[in-house]
């Protein structure tokens, strides 16, 4: 990327988030996806990606329980979740919050996943959030987090 | 001219000072203390063991993990030079919280390395246990419960992703000792027993060590809490779990205390004809990767092994000591087996069998680590450095290694995440 075609990046990410739509970059030298999106291509250190609207669905590859420690209450009061490692069809991975439907499925998901060795599936799951633009303000900002949720929950 | 590696000189530590790792607020040896204080002890333990004095040093490196938060700064080395009398030499701040301290012996050892300067100190400080009371001397410190510092720490993470996205956090404490767990196949309970097979091992270095935070080993708690023994206390009531792994016992003791070294060329340090052995430091391996990226702390810490194993040409068999950022606990099992340190598949074993105190055939963290010996942030890395220099020279008092070990291997981590992998060896 380079200056003369400057955007802000993260912000038209959000923007997407938004509207229900995962935004990658495809690298266009190298064809790997940048995920989340950024300017250069950290696959091959390609200086040049351009926009693409990836399926929102993927694998997951990794999976941790939280304990008191690392729970979230306002995530918590969506759904039972865990966070994970997805591997997104397009190829690119990032951790998530991912959310499982029932809270026996976060206990039995790494038995699943790591001695079963089951293909277990994924899709995009945005969440909305709105918070204060400064500590009291009465001014809120409303912006969607990217989170993923199990296929299954969805079936 | 002596020349280890690819840098165009070699370098050696010279000198080392640490001050205790406690609340500060608690003694009254040290209540009251300030960041100049603490930084300016250290400084001068470091500057007097090298046999010099602070108008030998010609830079210096300030790290502290979050000085803004905790020290009321944003211009920290400025604030601390007067107090050890180097005013107006040159220095610099740098900050990657939890992995500050390795950085700190990077770039000392740069500055050196590459001709710029022959004498320069590094040292780091953080008053942890405490916050100061904003627009009054920096002697007044107030508590730091954690309702005001758990909201501190995912500003480690990237603002436009990794901090919104919220995984960040929660993934970081058990991933990799998770997909060590089923990598071999072992229970929950097993690495439940390895853990605390851990914390008995460096609590009982950590409790023989005057600097150290803890001054009770899990038996003294036992007794005190009429429970049987210790593993019973790690076991109990009192030590809940707090992630899917971790114990409150896995997790860093937050506490106050700085800590420096001075490096110079070797040529020159043989030279001066120290009253104590030469420590060279043969390299770093560095790498970064933001805290969201899966796999941060495994991919980091294979990337500096790596990278210091090929600068250096040392191999893992040549190791007599481990040390490791292990302000969450399990990254002394895994990160002991990246480093090569100890068989695949073994660390677990290893540490329920106590094999991992400074009398054990594979020691780690002989002062205790972060978890024991307290967690001063961005001071802790270089008090790690001062324990391997201590033990490599003989010096480590009650807790020194029956083999005075020859050649150390740090694995740095922090800050959302920055790795460093940093070899030493006595030279000889």
């Amino acid at each position: 990327m380079l200056l003369e075609d400057m955007e802000p990046i993260a912000k038209r990410f959000y923007d997407g988030v938004a509207e229900g739509k995962l935004l990658g970059r495809r690298c266009t030298e190298c064809g790997a996806i940048e995920f989340p999106p950024h300017l250069g291509c950290n696959a091959c250190g390609y200086h040049q990606t351009e926009w693409v609207e990836l399926s929102g669905h993927g694998t997951l590859e990794s999976f941790v329980v939280p304990g008191i420690q690392n729970d979230k209450p306002y995530l918590k009061a969506v759904a039972p979740y865990g966070y994970g490692k997805v591997r997104l069809d397009e190829g690119a991975e990032y951790s998530f919050v991912v959310f499982c439907g029932k809270k026996k499925v976060v206990k039995g998901l790494q038995e699943r996943l790591y001695k079963g060795h089951e293909s277990i599936g994924v899709h995009f799951r945005p969440i909305k959030r709105v918070v204060p633009q400064k500590e009291g303000s009465d001014v809120m900002v409303e912006w969607w987090q990217p989170c993923f949720e199990l296929d299954e929950v969805a079936e | 001219m002596v020349k280890l590696g690819k840098q165009a000189r070699s370098v050696s530590i010279v000198g080392v000072g640490c001050t205790p790792f406690k609340n500060f607020e608690d003694h009254p040896q040290t209540k009251g203390m300030s960041e100049g204080d603490a930084f300016g002890y250290a400084a001068l333990e470091a500057i007097a063991d090298a046999g010099l004095e602070p108008r030998d040093i010609q830079y210096f490196y300030h790290g502290a993990a979050n000085p803004f938060m905790i020290g009321d700064s944003l211009t920290p080395n400025m604030q601390v030079a007067d107090w050890f009398g180097v005013r107006g030499i040159g220095s610099v701040h740098h900050s990657e919280a939890c992995c500050t301290g390795y950085v700190a012996l990077q770039e000392a050892v740069q500055a050196v390395a590459c001709g710029t300067y022959d004498v320069v100190l590094s040292g780091a400080v953080d008053l942890a246990a405490s916050l100061p009371v904003v627009d009054a001397p920096g002697c007044f410190r107030r508590d730091f419960p954690l309702s005001e510092m758990l909201p501190s720490i995912p500003k480690v993470y990237d603002r436009a992703y990794g901090r919104p996205f919220d995984s960040a956090f929660g993934i970081s404490f058990d991933n990799w000792i998770n997909k060590y767990r089923w990598d071999y196949d072992l229970t929950a309970e097993q690495i439940d027993d390895a853990l605390n097979g851990v914390s008995k091992s460096l609590r009982r270095d950590a409790v023989l060590n005057p600097l150290a935070f803890s001054t009770k080993d899990f038996d003294q708690l036992a007794a005190e809490n009429n429970l049987p023994d210790a593993d019973a206390y790690l076991k109990g009531f009192g030590n809940p779990k707090v992630t899917q792994y971790l114990r409150v016992t896995g997790f860093e003791i937050k506490c106050d205390g700085a800590a420096a070294i001075v490096v110079m060329p070797t040529d020159m340090a043989i030279a001066r004809g120290l009253d104590h052995k030469v420590i060279d430091v043969l390299g770093t391996g560095a790498a970064a990767y933001e805290g969201a990226t899966p796999d941060n702390e495994y991919n980091g810490t294979r990337d500096g092994v790596e990278q210091v194993y090929e600068l250096t040409g040392v191999s893992p068999d040549e190791l007599d000591l481990l040390f490791v950022n292990d302000f969450f606990l399990a990254g002394d099992i895994v990160a002991a087996e990246e480093v090569g340190y100890i068989p695949r598949g073994e660390a677990w074993q290893y540490a329920i069998d106590g094999r991992m105190g400074f009398d054990g055939d594979r020691p780690i963290n002989t002062h205790g680590g972060r978890c024991n010996f307290g967690h001063a942030h961005g001071a802790s890395g270089v008090a790690d450095i001062v324990e391997a220099v201590r033990q490599m020279r003989g010096e480590a008092g009650a807790t020194q290694m029956p083999k005075v070990p020859q050649t150390t291997f740090l694995r740095g981590f922090g800050g959302g995440q920055n790795i460093r992998c940093q070899i030493l060896r006595t030279h000889d």
